[in-house]
């Protein structure tokens, strides 16, 4: 994948923000509507009763006198319509032959009066070029001079409908928004939190030492199980193809030994025989390639086992001192120049730290052998220290040292420097594995006036002592 | 028939009338140059008008102002007649018949004003912020003090009643009102008496109509025969006319009735697509400020809502308080008011019972 592309993709805490911002609109988008809707038959039923009272109550005025039809409208009929303060009235009483007894002769009913549905039933309509509200009411007449039907139209126009009806939607909106203002920083902040096992998921997966290949065991919701499934699955298969592979590079330095002992053996017998001078010269430079690639192979064996043992063998309370001068008797060779003053320095007390003897051993022959190899001149000391809290393993040689630019590659494997000639293998290497597998360091200090010195740096252990 | 003929000749009277009112034309010329022409069409008097006009002028001198001046009934025809026409009537109208211009507002014909005067408009003298009530004018009885011996003097609609029926001889022929069937503000007055005491309203008008009560057209004709001793009593006169004519003649006493008081309170309306409306507009916030009250409390209308009465008024010392004030109030219920069927039907019963008795024999059915 490309990083640009990656990062490009917007973050899942935008995606879903956006989504529930889209929804939460459209919610409120439909709520605020549907409160329109209700606002306005709420309001429309509210006015609607006064205008079917004020019609009612003109019908009931209407009155036989001296057998013509007359209407007395009350004043409180109009004082009922008034309660919508700001609304005209219009209005027309029809007698039985349909003449207008009174009021706007214009003013019609949406439905024919004749087909009038029930009272109760209030239209919408047009009057003079205003949408209306308009009721009615029948009244029958049975007087031998006027019998029939007389009507009464009321028409009200609609501003206190539409004022009652906005001020009911406003209120129900801002209801809404706060409530999807709540809705959303709420699943704002259940978001953050559900992301956050992811979150920290990532971080322990980034702080990983490259060479933990153990499974991840991070708490994480039931929902990324299968993710972390994946990781660990990934890792497991990592890590048998590097154990293989490790195991393939122990195998075939165990199986190259044989042979190579053999090689040894047979140039020591070559080199028995007579050979002229430049047959010599080659004979010497066979031998030292010859012990380069057992001390290499040496080298590759141990370091599969340090790791080996790094990942299987318990660690245990040792004497860093016992550990110390095993390895120094170990690592320095009977053939050794007699000119060299070597010395081994250690403290009455015995620092005691948690770790495994072979693997620490192998550490500091290691080093031991590294020093004699590329930097001893006259002098070598081995020393073992211990402050409060940890112990050190120094190792200090008269030679030319390592330049501090170079002492990060000096741990690496096979890493080369100018000041020595060809690899120093993995003497570092292996020396940093141990400490690191310990909780420790491997330090160099720099050329003082007395020489270069390498530190091995392990924590004391404060626990019992068997 | 009969009917339908009394409201023709009715109709052509007022048509008459009409065109004779063209004369009552006054033209206030703007002090400064002037820069438009605010038209007034008004039923309220001049002399009561014009201090308020003239002052107007004062904050507005670029104005000047044309005040044409009718009986309400034929005013109102005219603004209903150029509203069915869409040619608008001037830029502001002014009638004491404030039911007439509420019809006109419900039929659509005013245009709606909001400004911070009008927000100090009483709730009740205000419809839709299209009519609004500029004054506060009570009715009252007025008396010739030459005439009404002290003890006589009414002060209830009931004393008034009794008095009449007691000395019906002496009055006979000596009491004015409104004729309701010329005066819109005589039937607005009428029909909210009626409203509220039916039995009361009727006595009177009974006891008015046996004394043969004289109905004339207009609150100054009466107050003017009143003062000369012709008239001894006027009844449901408006206040403010009525203090204006007894600062002239002494003899001229009011009375505010003390069981109740009708106030009416004039209107204004801007009509629709009027051609200069904000002129209306400005002038009618002028009547509605501050300054415009004060002038017209000192020199135009007298009676105020709040205070007390103007000295010299038998009555109550306020008319608020004491609870005798029943303001005509500015919305739908004058729309009863102003039905035709309604109004026919009232002005008929008015007519057989304060006319019939002395009327020409055309008038009868």
């Amino acid at each position: 994948m490309h990083p640009e592309v990656a990062r490009k993709q917007p973050s899942l805490f935008a995606r879903l923000a956006r989504r529930i911002s889209f929804v939460l609109g459209i919610g409120a988008a439909l709520l605020v509507t549907a409160a329109w809707y209700y606002a306005e038959t709420a309001a429309n039923k509210a006015y609607d009763r006064l205008l079917v009272g004020a019609a009612l109550q003109m019908a009931e005025s209407l009155s036989v006198e001296d057998g013509i039809l007359t209407a007395r409208l009350p004043t409180s009929a109009f004082e009922l319509l008034g309660l919508a303060d700001r609304d005209r009235i219009f209005y027309r009483v029809i007698d039985t032959h349909g003449q207008t007894l009174t009021g706007y002769d214009d003013l019609k009913t949406p439905t024919p009066l004749e087909r009038a549905q029930d009272v109760l039933n209030v239209e919408e309509g047009f009057y003079k070029e205003e949408p209306v509200r308009i009721a009615h009411a029948t009244r029958v007449l049975a007087d031998p001079a006027v019998s029939g039907r007389a009507y009464v139209i009321v028409a009200q126009t609609n501003e206190a409908r539409l004022a009652l009806t906005r001020e009911l939607t406003l209120r129900a909106t801002i209801l809404v928004f706060v409530m999807s203002l709540l809705a959303f920083a709420g699943a704002m902040l259940a978001i953050r939190y559900a992301l956050q096992p992811v979150e920290r998921l990532g971080t322990e997966v980034r702080s990983r030492d490259p060479h933990d290949l153990t499974p991840v065991s991070v708490d994480v919701p039931r929902e990324l199980d299968p993710f972390v499934g994946s990781i660990n699955h990934f890792m497991g298969r990592l890590n048998e193809r590097v154990d293989l592979l490790q195991r393939f590079i122990a195998d075939a330095a165990h199986q190259i030994r044989t042979p190579l002992t053999a090689l040894t053996a047979q140039i020591d017998l070559l080199g028995a025989g007579r050979l002229d001078k430049a047959g010599r010269q080659h004979f010497d430079r066979v031998k030292e390639r010859t012990s380069e690639l057992s001390r290499l192979t040496n080298q590759l064996l141990s370091h599969a086992m340090v790791i080996h043992r790094a990942d299987s063998v318990q660690l245990e309370p040792v004497s860093l001192v016992d550990v110390a001068r095993r390895a120094y008797r170990a690592a320095i060779p009977i053939t050794v120049d007699p000119d060299i003053v070597i010395s081994f320095e250690a403290p009455d007390e015995r620092p005691i730290i948690l770790g495994d003897a072979v693997s620490l051993r192998e550490a500091i022959v290691n080093v031991i052998d590294n020093a004699l190899r590329h930097g001893t001149d006259q002098r070598l000391e081995v020393r073992v220290r211990a402050s409060a809290m940890q112990g050190f393993v120094e190792v200090e040689d008269d030679g030319p040292g390592i330049p501090p630019e170079s002492w990060a590659r000096a741990t690496q494997r096979f890493a080369t420097s100018k000041s020595h000639e060809g690899s120093s293998g993995l003497g570092f290497a292996i020396a940093q594995e141990v400490a690191k597998a310990h909780g420790g360091t491997l330090s160099f200090n720099a050329r003082g006036r007395k020489g270069f010195t390498v530190v091995l740096t392990v924590p004391l252990y404060k626990g019992e002592v068997k | 028939m009969i009917r339908l003929f009394l409201v023709l000749i009715l109709a052509g009277l007022t048509t008459v009338q009409a065109f004779a009112a063209e004369d009552n034309k006054t033209e206030f010329s703007a002090p400064q140059s002037e820069t438009g022409k605010l038209t007034i069409y008004s039923t309220t008097d001049l002399p009561a008008m014009k201090p308020l006009i003239e002052d107007f002028q004062q904050t507005t001198p670029n104005v000047s102002i044309v005040y044409i001046e009718y009986l309400t009934n034929e005013l109102n025809a005219l603004a209903a007649e150029a509203c069915r026409k869409h040619q608008p009537l001037g830029d502001l109208l002014l009638s004491s018949s404030v039911d007439q211009l509420l019809k006109l507002a419900n039929d659509g014909c005013a245009t709606e004003h909001n400004s911070p005067e009008t927000l100090r408009v009483a709730e009740w003298a205000n419809w839709r912020d299209e009519v609004f009530g500029f004054t506060y004018e009570p009715a009252v009885f007025v008396y010739n003090s030459n005439k009404v011996p002290p003890a006589e003097v009414p002060r209830t609609h009931v004393e008034l009643a009794d008095l009449l029926r007691e000395r019906l001889d002496y009055y006979r022929g000596r009491v004015g009102t409104y004729d309701i069937r010329l005066s819109g503000i005589g039937y607005l007055l009428a029909f909210n008496d009626a409203r509220q005491t039916t039995t009361v309203f009727g006595r009177l008008l009974e006891s008015m109509a046996r004394a043969s009560a004289v109905a004339r057209c207009c609150t100054g004709e009466i107050l003017e025969e009143v003062a000369r001793g012709n008239l001894y009593i006027g009844y449901n006169m408006l206040g403010s006319y009525a203090y204006d004519a007894a600062q002239r003649h002494p003899d001229l006493r009011i009375v505010v009735p003390r069981d109740y008081t009708l106030v009416l309170s004039r209107g204004a309306l801007i009509p629709k697509g009027a051609a200069r409306a904000d002129l209306g507009a400005a002038f009618l916030d002028y009547l509605l400020s501050e300054r415009g009250q004060s002038v017209a409390r000192t020199n135009a209308f007298y009676f105020t809502e709040s205070g007390e009465l103007p000295p010299g008024v038998d009555g109550p010392q306020n008319l608020k308080e004491s609870g005798v004030a029943q303001p005509i109030r500015i919305g739908p219920a004058l729309l009863a008011v102003q039905d035709r069927a309604q109004r026919q039907r009232f002005i008929e019963d008015w007519a057989q019972s304060m006319i019939e008795l002395n009327s020409p024999a055309w008038m009868r059915e």
